[in-house]
């Protein structure tokens, strides 16, 4: 059974995650792991919609930027605390996507990719060009700077060691793993997968495509958005380049195809791999190789898309239970629909 | 269950030695004498020309010192420079940061030219209580958060605004004409629309009108459009934000063109400062254009130090082109370090932190960049840092402002001529 | 906004426009005959203005005579993508359909190879070709027109017209008409499917060698240029109707009008956003573009 996968192989991630950062006193190694964290959560997130309904959003950033920024004002404005903040960046993000979703999830395949790019894009080109939006300081550009506290604030989400931030980031994946095992046996999940499956088949079986998608996708922005409000609070700085730009949404989806979409450890399996890669790459060669690692990404992309279109989740749960040789294989692939083929 | 979660450890083993990969590779462990300087810089995307430049001009600095018997109140140690990139983007600038501090153990960092990696990245040297020399970033705040460790011997944002207006403010002065009303076309990114604000900001209290305010997002294919508006708006001075291509792309449909532009084009650098950029367009292209940068151009003409001349070569054989802009701040960011270095004889953090707040410079290769003197102030920003305007005449791109740094035999052409008589 | 600055805003948006539409010729083509949207196309425009000026550089060949090679040369380059990377994908599928979405990520991963190893070759520095053409304008009714634009446009013109007129009247134009339109009765009617996806993505990336050639007299180079041309080849093939060749030049001349009029009233930053904005109501409206069949 998948749960028994998931612990399998969850339970010793988790253990070893939570005593990494005692057996490893360095604050470079626990930062890195809180940056893995960081994208395995933001791939989790994305995963959540994405790798269930089988579209490929490149425009998730957005909702990590909104969440992001929102977080940010009402700290700086209101003296509102981040945790608060992030809650309500996170409902605001889901807002949004839903008018966005209700327009563009009708749209198959590659034409919602790219809608989903141009949507990021615009929000991020008005936000970048915009320092003021019905009074508040949007500041373009430049980015919003979270004003240090001084000091260990719990309720200003500051704290001078970066342990605290790493067992946070490690909390909020637990927490959207969690959220989707739960999504996953609920109702939702079941159509989420006929839809996948056969959308005009789970229409007609009376699943309403539309209504589910949306609560999918607005869930999964709420998600998106609080990990756009903790990157800001790790680094105290927020700017529309980095949090709304393409190549987050890139990391997202890359990350979760790579590792196995449509399942619960997939994603972090994904940024376990991947992340690194850059990581590895830069610290060793130092920037002596241009564009080596984005290089790597792109080949472990496309072998992944070839060999691995369930992601490498895939072998790994055949190596890890060969008894539950009766469990049916995950359908993460498209299944091309008579319909499809004939119009070709 | 017992085997299968067994086996699930293995797997996580695999995968750990993968993900823990670079905290496992041996840090690179200096010989004891040597000083480590760590760069981050953006090496790769899209200012990894810039951060090639200063990372080169860096290098020929490292090179010069050692060669010269090191730092010698250390018992001449040697300048081991460690670079990291950023790729313009301020999460991985501040993991380099952390990683710099940690695992390389370095005295002191430079970094970092963009201001979006630079704000995030020095705070986390702040917060780990190393110093950190800022190159190239201009944001304001980065030298305004009342930080102790954080030193900024180049411009501020504001200072590079206030230059360009200062100089035609200058020439207004010496000629007694001058531009009544200027226009802005600039990049819609952090800089470009800073300085804009920042242009605005001075020309209103200044009494000049803005005749055009234009913003293109980077890396346009075409200025047609933008360049009709030029000529429809008409402004007596125009100020350019634009990076290598868009400004090519700019000065070749300009000069194509041939749009009046009375007191003439002017750069606050970017594209202007790139030595492919003159490869790039002819000189007929560029006749007239005024180009704010933090360095002197015409200095190597002028400069009789063997150690400029020395730089150079050194520079140019492995560019192909002279010291611009961003390998000089490279140099000086160096030779700074030397200084300093010299005074703390010391290569503990807060000695190091100490000697920089005391930096007091008014001669040598530190100042290569132009300025008269570095001298931080409490927030550490060196209130004598201020960049050079040239202006390219006779095919040569001659200081004109400020008129301490001009030469004595440089006449600014002012106003500049029509298309019509060039 | 008086009306010599209008005609001259649209008759320089109507140049770039069809440059914009030959260069989206080859997206669309592929698009027409393997339903994969190639996001790596203008990363393979970026190697064809390589080429280019790696044979000015080197041996001072001529950007126009380059076409010689680097035609040739990206035909080559998209023969073998398609070959060995996209065929597998193609065999995987039994039914052979590509997975439009697979198909997408896969090319996503070829941008990213190209463009960094261009990067990593290359360095990122901004490389530019000067010819006898750059700066030649001629006039028209008083409005200077660049010669390498308007070359530019009659090329797209011309190159359109005559892949038209070949994929109606040659055999291999006919297979691949066939192809387009049903895979499987192409294949049961003797029809080598395989090699038509080849010689189709070969084709559309040797289109994009001509455009290489014809556009770095006047367009600086650098690894991501691609990047800006491939974004607007997608809002070209949308507008004008994906699969569609004619409507390829004609979402171009669009685009090319609209953004060059547009920036006369507002800034090139709320142009840009507005073309995106354009691009979302097309798909949501009209999916299949103006030309395009439904």
């Amino acid at each position: 059974m998948r749960a028994s996968f998931t612990l399998i192989l969850g339970l010793p991630l988790l253990v070893a995650a939570l005593i990494l950062p005692f057996v490893v006193a360095d604050s470079y190694v626990v930062h890195s792991a809180a940056m893995v964290l960081y994208f395995a959560y933001m791939a989790s997130s994305w995963n959540f919609v994405c790798g269930y309904v089988g579209q490929v959003s490149l425009g998730h950033a957005a909702f990590s930027g909104i969440a992001g920024y929102a977080s940010v004002l009402l700290f700086t404005g209101l003296g509102l605390s981040p945790w608060i903040g992030m809650i309500l960046g996170g409902v605001l993000a889901a807002a949004i996507s839903v008018p966005v979703g209700y327009a563009t999830f009708r749209l198959k395949g590659p034409y919602f990719t790219l809608t989903s790019i141009a949507f990021a894009e615009i929000m991020r080109i008005w936000l970048e060009n915009t320092d003021e939006f019905l009074g508040i300081p949007l500041k373009g550009a430049q980015g919003l700077t979270v004003p240090p506290v001084g000091g260990t604030s719990f309720l200003a989400f500051q704290f001078d060691g970066k342990l605290p931030y790493y067992f946070i980031i490690l909390a909020m994946l637990v927490g959207v793993m969690a959220a989707t095992h739960v999504m996953e046996r609920s109702r939702l999940g079941f159509y989420l997968k006929a839809i996948r499956g056969n959308r005009d088949g789970a229409e007609a079986l009376g699943i309403d495509p539309t209504r589910y998608c949306l609560t999918a996708l607005a869930l999964s922005a709420f998600l998106t958005g609080l990990g756009g409000a903790y990157y800001a609070q790790l680094f105290r700085y927020i700017n529309p380049e980095r949090n709304m730009g393409i190549d987050l949404s890139i990391d997202m989806a890359v990350m979760t195809i790579v590792g196995g979409q449509g399942t619960i450890l997939g994603p972090t399996l994904g940024a376990l791999v991947l992340h690194p890669v850059g990581e590895m790459v830069r610290a060793s060669l130092g920037g002596h190789v241009l564009g080596l690692h984005l290089i790597i990404y792109g080949v472990v992309l496309m072998l992944a898309v070839l060999y691995f279109p369930k992601g490498i989740i895939a072998p790994l749960q055949r190596w890890l239970t060969p008894a539950s040789k009766t469990t049916a294989p995950q359908t993460t692939v498209t299944v091309a629909t008579p319909k499809e083929v004939e119009g070709r | 269950m017992i085997r299968q979660i067994l086996g699930g450890t293995l797997a996580l083993a695999a995968a750990a030695t993968i993900g823990l990969g670079p905290a496992a590779l041996a840090p690179a462990h200096a010989q004891s004498q040597d000083v480590v300087v760590g760069f981050v810089l953006p090496l790769s995307g899209g200012s990894a020309t810039i951060g090639n430049q200063t990372k080169l001009g860096a290098q020929v600095a490292a090179e010069q010192i050692n060669a010269a018997g090191g730092i010698a109140a250390l018992g001449g140690a040697k300048l081991k420079l460690i670079f990291s990139d950023s790729q313009s983007k301020p999460d991985i600038g501040a993991s380099e940061t952390e990683r710099l501090i940690q695992r390389e153990n370095v005295s002191l960092l430079v970094g970092a030219y963009n201001s979006a990696v630079t704000f995030p990245a020095s705070e986390v040297a702040e917060r780990y209580k190393t110093p950190w020399i800022v190159t190239g970033a201009v944001k304001d705040e980065i030298t305004e958060r009342g930080f102790k460790y954080v030193f900024r011997p180049n411009n501020k944002a504001t200072y590079d605004a206030r230059e360009q207006l200062d100089a035609m403010d200058l020439l207004k002065k010496e000629t007694g004409k001058g531009p009544a009303s200027i226009g802005l076309f600039y990049e819609g990114t952090d800089w470009g629309r800073s300085h804009a604000a920042n242009i605005k900001k001075f020309a209103k209290e200044r009494g000049y009108a803005i005749s055009l305010d234009e913003s293109f997002p980077p890396n346009q294919v075409d200025f047609t459009a933008q360049l009709l508006k030029i000529r429809a708006s008409k402004p007596e001075a125009l100020i350019v934000v634009a990076y290598t291509p868009d400004h090519l792309l700019f000065t070749r449909q300009y000069f194509e063109n041939k749009i009046n532009i009375p007191f003439g084009i002017h750069s606050v650098g970017g594209g202007s400062e790139d030595p492919s950029f003159y490869k790039a367009v002819p000189q007929k292209a560029v006749d007239y254009l005024f180009v704010q940068e933090d360095w002197q151009i015409d200095r190597l003409k002028t400069d009789t130090d063997p150690r400029v001349l020395d730089a150079n070569t050194r520079f140019k054989a492995q560019a192909g082109y002279d010291i611009n802009s961003y390998g000089a701040q490279g140099i000086s960011n160096v030779y700074l370090i030397k200084d300093v270095l010299e005074r703390a004889a010391s290569t503990d953090r807060d000695k190091i932190r100490d000697a920089l707040a005391a930096t007091d410079i008014t001669s040598g290769m530190p100042l290569i960049v132009g300025y008269q003197r570095i001298k931080f102030d409490e927030q550490g920003q060196n209130t004598f840092g201020h960049g050079v305007i040239s202006e390219n005449i006779g095919g040569e791109r001659r200081t004109i402002w400020p008129s301490a740094n001009r030469a004595a035999d440089t006449k600014p052409v002012w106003p500049v001529p029509d298309w019509s008589t060039r | 906004m008086d009306a010599l600055t209008l005609s001259f805003a649209v008759i320089n948006g109507l140049l770039l426009g069809g440059i914009y539409g030959g260069v989206a010729l080859g997206l669309s083509l592929i698009f027409g005959v393997m339903r994969v949207i190639n996001f790596a196309h203008g990363s393979f425009l970026m190697l064809a203005m390589y080429c280019s000026y790696l044979l000015w550089a080197s041996l001072g060949v001529h950007p126009y005579v380059s076409i010689l090679v680097t035609v040739p040369f990206l035909f080559g380059v998209g023969y073998v993508v398609q070959s060995v990377v996209i065929s597998p994908l193609i065999r995987r599928e039994r039914a052979l359909v590509v997975e439009p979405t697979s198909a997408l990520l896969l090319t996503a991963g070829v941008y990213l190879v190209v463009d960094n190893s261009v990067l990593m070759a290359f360095g990122p520095d901004v490389r530019s070709v000067t010819t006898d053409i750059t700066y030649e304008s001629i006039f028209v009714a008083g409005l200077p027109i660049n010669l390498a634009r308007l070359i530019g446009f009659a090329a797209a013109i011309l190159v359109a017209f005559a892949l038209s007129f070949w994929l109606k009247h040659s055999d291999m134009g006919r297979a691949i008409r066939a192809t387009a339109q049903n895979r499987d009765a192409a294949a049961l009617s003797g029809i080598n499917v395989p090699l038509i996806y080849n010689v189709t993505f070969g084709l559309g990336c040797a289109v994009l060698g001509l455009f290489g050639a014809l556009l770095v007299p006047f367009f600086s180079i650098t690894p991501t240029i691609g990047l800006s041309f491939g974004i607007k080849s997608f809002l070209v093939v949308v507008l004008g109707g994906i699969g569609s060749i004619p409507g390829s030049i004609l979402g171009g001349l669009l685009l090319g009008v609209f953004e060059s009029v547009a920036a006369q009233f507002v800034t090139a930053t709320s142009a840009a956003i507005f073309s995106f904005g354009l691009f979302i109501v097309i798909l949501l409206m009209r999916p299949a573009g103006l030309m395009g069949r439904a």
